[in-house]
């Protein structure tokens, strides 16, 4: 099947199985190796990305239906060498320690915050219910997020 | 050299790898692409002990896209058995399964779908056999035996002592007494005693183990790997293929996460196996549920008597410990023998008797865990501490300090002397609790203390190299597994040679071009390969100031390194021109090197720990009595670190300690039945979320510089973990009456003890 | 990983249900995916054709009329966002932010979710407290049925192979009226569910007394499918706002006693039962308190309230 998806702000068309998943069109397709297969059960979240804004887990979504839309990933966060202020801010609360959950916690953050630009900190913890870490036991995260969500632009 | 404010050690720096982990460029084994590379998956045992009376894999290798399709039997060109304290683990099952999971068969292919595909072409006839699946099954009389006949020894040479009981399913024994502790109790005058279990838990590093292994045109062997320890990893492939060290090289990238389930050879021996036999490079990339399949921690029995004297001083203690080891060994004998030595925590006593048993069963390997067997044995400990207090009738952080090991005490004859000042933790996590005042009325306050040795004796070795830019390159084979260990080994060297942070460039771990380092594990990093880094930086730092007294014609005393340049009043001389001095033209390079290797000593474990790693944790709890649910309110960790070289990734690790201690206290366990695991995928098996971690949070640390490690440094990145569990299961025990000794203290384990206590009102 | 499959994309209803009777066991409706896609990648389900319903107009609707009729293929987050929903149906809103993750709920759907019956949903629990019915078609035609009946047991549902669940229709509560959502369980799936709508005399300005006149309750994730309880409700049914603590601890025992329970990873049986009683008495006064127009702020640890 034929795919037209633009990532990360790039315009792609690629024939791909109808039964291939996003995370392995995204890694092995594109060479984006942001996005992480873990618990492949779409319980933890490492393998988010955007989807027109909204996050999906791309290990249990079908390649397929990103024809025709917007997809964000780790690596189009940034804009050239500017970091997101989301990324800015985990790298200066401390929130980022083996980096294997980073990509699907700095993603779902930045679909919150498009949603919501002054969560609280229920808030963030109910947006990241689903988005595991096994190391940071999540508060310079969640402190992260908060950092950014508190700053006036 | 005077003392001098330090630059950049003690400063909470950004992580030298933030950036590449913040935009997605961090590479892990299963980001790395060799060409060719072949694609493995396993074929693993749906019984947990049986007889394997065939496996025909020839219609797998038919199948086109398949290079290599292995069964145990296939394994007569090396050695198939591995293991760090016996070889008693085969590659693949020989024979015999010992655990559901066990590897039986595995599959090299063009791609994963194929690879699966030629898995469901695998006939395995299987005879399955009574199990042993609980410790006490196993330690029946007529039980089922795990292993028959005795395994050869491990390569840890340190290990050798290690002895299985044939015949039984006993791995290995450890005792340990001192003075008479069956008289001392007897003449107590209050004596108090328990059991604790402790459960399987699985570590849940977020990165499942995964290797990518290559052989060469000439025979050598090249792994990337997702492990803890490369070095053990050669060695272990080294001895199964009768190949010299020096011509099998692994290569460590990020690992996400470990906490000790990557540590020793998990996954590479098979990984090599196929690349082998395919003739290809092939990647074995497991799945969470694999990961549950290959190792987890020990599960434990503990019982414990302690006696006091009325005034408060603790007598005597007896312990005895079963470990549940599983399949394997794994280093669960060492986690045993290591974990009992501290049996008796961070008190003084002078009469003690520990007998512990490894235990084998028919479940996954038990190995390496963050806190390694002290977790297990300080939740019977604490616990048992506190119900001593309530009997006593006295404060239990009063009682605790007045047992304290103090500063410079021995622990035992011929070990390292108490470097910390428990006291001091202890009354800061008090403090920061509030353990004075008055608390909520629906709140509970606990505490608990640890102590843990650091394996010994263990060797790190480090190089230093200057370039002729002012630039440093450190290589040191500490993994970076999230613990922050390069960003650390940067700031020492930065630190030393006076050089801006960004000058320097720790590489990834790789046994070609890393010098040794034993495990990164054992909270040993900062201590031990920090300090071979330092003297490394050091050693450099010597070689500057000779070739610019020579070159300036001023004594070294006079000299100072700063910024770059070796000054000294009125001169200076960059390390760019000091090279172009010392090498007579734009070129070479300054080596340093470091080896820390304190040697083998006359303590009862071979070695002097080289710091004690101690803590303590404060918790406040409240409870839904209805439901049993309890809220860990607020937590305070104080881990006595010596001097913390990264303060914010030091703080990071700890709170990351005290929610992973907090999901073996409230939410996990691996849950057996009819031989079959029945929650090892996360969706089932409950790992802490971010609405578990306490609301408020504090990890707190003591810094009296007075450790062996760089700067004063000791170890930390356990003592956070290891106190939570009898903290919180002490404050729920003060706010209800109610005493659990079963982990994890689910909602429904702590609704029935209520409930019991509320028909008994007894305890 | 997922093993080969054609993927069809029907314009209409009609059009997937000539697809799903032609190929029968061999096909699965797919919208979301989130619970298909991971059974397949279990290799618990190996179809070789997956019928996309996400092109076929009247299931991605969500419609006002006597029922609110949301569309089989809307997601969670659809719902949750709807305004409509918002104003003849809101606690539904509520319980659909709450379900899963915001991953699930950014792609998993109404229908999906009902059409697998997972035994631990809460779409399907709380939709019994509102009279639900699902609308099905096939080839013969379309029908309808209570939700009840819809579903039958874990993973099991009285539709044909060849049927397709075009929406399910919910019968809004009455104006007078108050309800509570709450899920209770530590797992990622909830070990169990209570909805409770309380419909209300007038209220006291009016001269009312804020007796409750009817009640609904339904109980769910706990048994092998969510029921409504009669016995809670005949309990609740009369109370007033003097004896509504009283009548919530009636009906939290009716429940725990008809509560099909059994032990498993959840938890033990009679611990599922008292926590039914628990979770049943606790919704009824947070309803009751939002009778009186008080919003309770009590939070119950591993327990979300909607």
């Amino acid at each position: 099947m034929k795919l037209q998806v633009i990532v990360n702000g790039r315009a792609h068309e690629l024939e791909i199985d109808a039964h291939a998943l996003l995370l392995d069109v995204l890694r092995d397709g594109l060479g984006l190796k942001g996005a992480k297969r873990s618990c492949d059960a779409q319980v933890c979240g490492a393998c988010t990305v955007l989807v027109d804004g909204l996050a999906v887990s791309a290990c249990t979504y079908l390649a397929i239906e990103a024809d025709g839309r917007e997809v964000l990933t780790v690596e189009g966060l940034a804009e050239g060498e500017s970091l997101h202020p989301l990324q800015r801010a985990f790298i200066d609360a401390g929130a980022v320690q083996c980096g294997f959950c980073t990509s699907g916690m700095l993603l779902t953050a930045r679909a919150m915050l498009a949603e919501n630009a002054r969560p609280t900190r229920a808030d963030v913890l109910h947006y990241l219910r689903g988005s595991l870490c096994r190391c940071t036991g999540y508060r310079k995260i969640v402190d992260a997020v908060m950092a950014v969500a508190e700053t006036p632009r | 050299m005077s003392a001098r404010p330090l630059r950049v050690v003690g400063r909470p720096v950004p992580r030298v790898d933030a950036l590449e982990k913040v935009t997605g460029r961090a590479r892990y084994v299963t980001d790395l692409i060799v060409p060719g590379m072949a694609h493995a998956k396993v074929l693993r045992s749906p019984y947990a002990h049986a007889r394997v009376r065939r496996v025909d894999v020839r219609r797998a290798r038919a199948l086109p896209g398949v290079f290599a399709a292995l069964a145990g039997a296939d394994l007569t060109w090396c050695d198939p058995y591995y293991g760090p304290a016996y070889r008693d683990r085969p590659v693949l099952a020989i024979d015999v399964v010992r655990y559901e999971g066990e590897p039986v068969a595995a599959v090299a292919a063009v791609d994963e779908a194929t690879a699966e595909a030629a898995l469901e072409l695998i006939d395995v006839d299987y005879e399955p056999l009574a199990a042993a699946m609980t410790l006490e099954a196993a330690l029946a009389p007529g039980a089922p035996l795990v292993h028959a006949g005795q395994p050869p020894a491990g390569h840890f040479a340190d290990l050798s002592t290690l002895r299985p009981e044939p015949g039984t399913n006993i791995c290995h024994r450890f005792d340990f007494a001192r003075g008479d502790a069956e008289a001392a109790l007897a003449a107590a005058d209050v004596v108090v005693e328990d059991a604790y279990r402790f459960p399987s838990v699985q570590h849940v590093a977020m990165e499942p183990h995964a290797v990518l292994a290559a052989w060469d045109e000439t025979s050598a062997l090249t792994l990337w790997a997702s492990t803890q320890n490369p070095y053990s990893v050669r060695v272990e492939l080294a001895k199964m293929f009768d190949v010299p060290l020096a011509r099998i090289r692994v290569v460590v990238p990020h690992l996400g996460g470990g906490f000790g389930s990557k540590t020793y050879a998990k996954l590479e021996p098979l990984a090599a196996t196929l690349a082998r036999a395919a003739g290809r490079p092939v990647r074995l990339a497991a799945s969470i549920p694999e990961a549950f399949q290959t190792v987890r921690r020990c599960a434990s029995r503990v019982a414990v008597r302690v006696g006091f004297r009325r005034d408060g001083t603790l007598l005597a203690v007896e312990c005895d410990a079963d470990y549940d080891v599983g399949a394997y060994a794994d280093i669960g004998p060492r986690v045993v023998q290591k974990g009992t030595y501290t049996a008796t925590g961070p008190y003084r006593v002078a009469h003690v008797r520990l007998a512990a048993r490894a235990v084998y069963t028919n479940t996954t390997p038990g190995g390496a865990f963050r806190g390694f067997g002290v977790p297990q044995l300080a939740w019977a400990l604490e616990s048992l501490f506190d119900v001593a207090a309530e009997r006593l009738g006295r404060d239990p952080v009063d009682l605790r300090r007045q047992n304290f090991l103090a500063h410079g005490e021995e622990f035992a004859p011929g070990d390292t002397p108490i470097d910390g000042k428990l006291e001091e933790s202890l009354g800061r996590a008090a403090e920061a609790i509030g353990w004075s005042q008055t608390g909520a009325a629906d709140r509970g306050r606990g505490v608990a203390a640890m102590l843990k040795a650091s394996v010994a004796p263990s060797v790190s070795e480090a190089i230093v190299r200057l370039h002729t830019d002012g630039s440093v390159t450190v290589l040191a084979s500490a993994v970076e597994m999230g613990q922050g260990t390069r960003t650390v080994l940067a700031q020492i060297t930065a630190e030393v040679l006076s050089v801006a942070l960004d000058r320097v460039t720790v590489v990834q771990p790789d046994t070609a071009v890393t010098p040794y380092d034993q495990t990164t594990s054992s909270s040993r990093s900062t201590a031990m390969t920090g300090r071979a880094v330092q003297v490394a930086a050091e050693d450099v730092r010597e070689q500057l100031l000779d070739i610019a007294a020579r070159s300036l014609g001023i004594a070294t005393r006079d000299l100072a390194l700063a910024d770059g340049a070796i000054v000294s009043p009125g001169r200076r001389l960059t390390y760019a021109e000091a090279l172009v001095a010392r090498f007579g033209m734009s070129g070479g390079e300054l080596i340093g090197r470091g080896v820390i290797a304190p040697g083998r000593t006359a303590a009862p474990l071979g070695g002097s720990t080289p710091f004690w790693e101690m803590a303590v944790g404060a918790a406040e709890v409240s409870v839904d009595r209805e439901t049993g649910a309890v809220r860990v309110e607020r937590y305070v960790s104080v881990a006595d670190v010596g001097r913390a070289i990264n303060p914010l990734s030091l703080e990071g690790q700890d709170e990351g300690g005290v929610v992973q201690g907090l999901g073996h206290t409230l939410l996990e366990e691996m849950l057996y039945a009819d031989g079959h695991l029945l929650n090892g995928t996360l969706l089932v098996y409950r790992i802490p979320r971010a609405d578990d971690a306490p609301a408020e949070l504090e990890c707190r640390f003591v810094e009296n510089a007075d450790g062996s490690g760089p700067f004063g440094a000791k170890g930390a990145g356990e003592g956070s973990l290891i106190p939570v569990s009898p903290a919180v299961a002490n404050a729920l025990a003060r706010l209800t009456g109610v005493r659990l000794r079963d982990l994890p203290l689910t909602p429904e384990r702590v609704w029935r003890a209520l409930r019991s206590s509320q028909r008994t009102d007894a305890r | 990983m997922l093993r080969p499959f054609t993927l069809h994309r029907p314009a209409t209803a009609e059009a997937a249900c000539a697809l799903l009777a032609e190929l029968g066991e061999d096909a699965a409706v797919y919208a979301g995916g989130t619970e298909l896609l991971l059974l397949m990648k279990l290799g618990l389900l190996r179809p070789r054709h997956l019928v996309d319903i996400k092109r076929i107009g009247e299931l991605s609707d969500i419609t006002d009329g006597p029922r609110l009729a949301i569309g089989a293929a809307v997601t969670h987050r659809t719902v949750e966002r709807s305004p409509l929903v918002q104003t003849r149906c809101p606690l539904v809103g509520s319980v659909a932010c709450h379900v899963a993750n915001v991953r699930v709920r950014n792609v998993g759907t109404v229908g999906g979710n009902l059409a697998f019956a997972d035994p631990h949903s809460d779409l399907a629990t709380l939709f019994l407290t509102l009279d639900a019915v699902v609308e099905l078609v096939s080839p013969r035609g379309r029908r309808e049925l209570p939700l009840a009946e819809f579903v039958r047991g874990p993973w099991e549902t009285t539709r044909s192979a060849d049927e397709l669940l075009v929406s399910v229709r919910l019968a809004p509560w009455p104006r007078e009226s108050a309800a509570a959502y709450v899920k209770f369980g530590v797992h990622e799936r909830p070990t169990l569910a209570v909805a409770v709508m309380l419909s209300l005399d007038v209220g006291r300005a009016a001269g009312g007394e804020g007796r409750i006149v009817g009640a609904r309750l339904a109980v769910g994730c706990v048994g092998p499918r969510p029921i409504r309880v009669p016995a809670a409700e005949a309990a609740l049914t009369g109370a007033s706002p003097a004896t509504v603590e009283e009548a919530a601890r009636a009906a939290g025992d009716a429940a725990a006693a008809v509560i099909d329970a059994a032990d498993d990873l959840y938890g033990s049986a009679d611990y599922k039962r008292d926590m039914v009683a628990v979770f049943v008495r606790r919704a009824v006064r947070i309803a009751a308190a939002r009778a009186r127009g008080v919003e309770p702020a009590e939070q119950f640890p591993h327990a979300v309230v909607a």
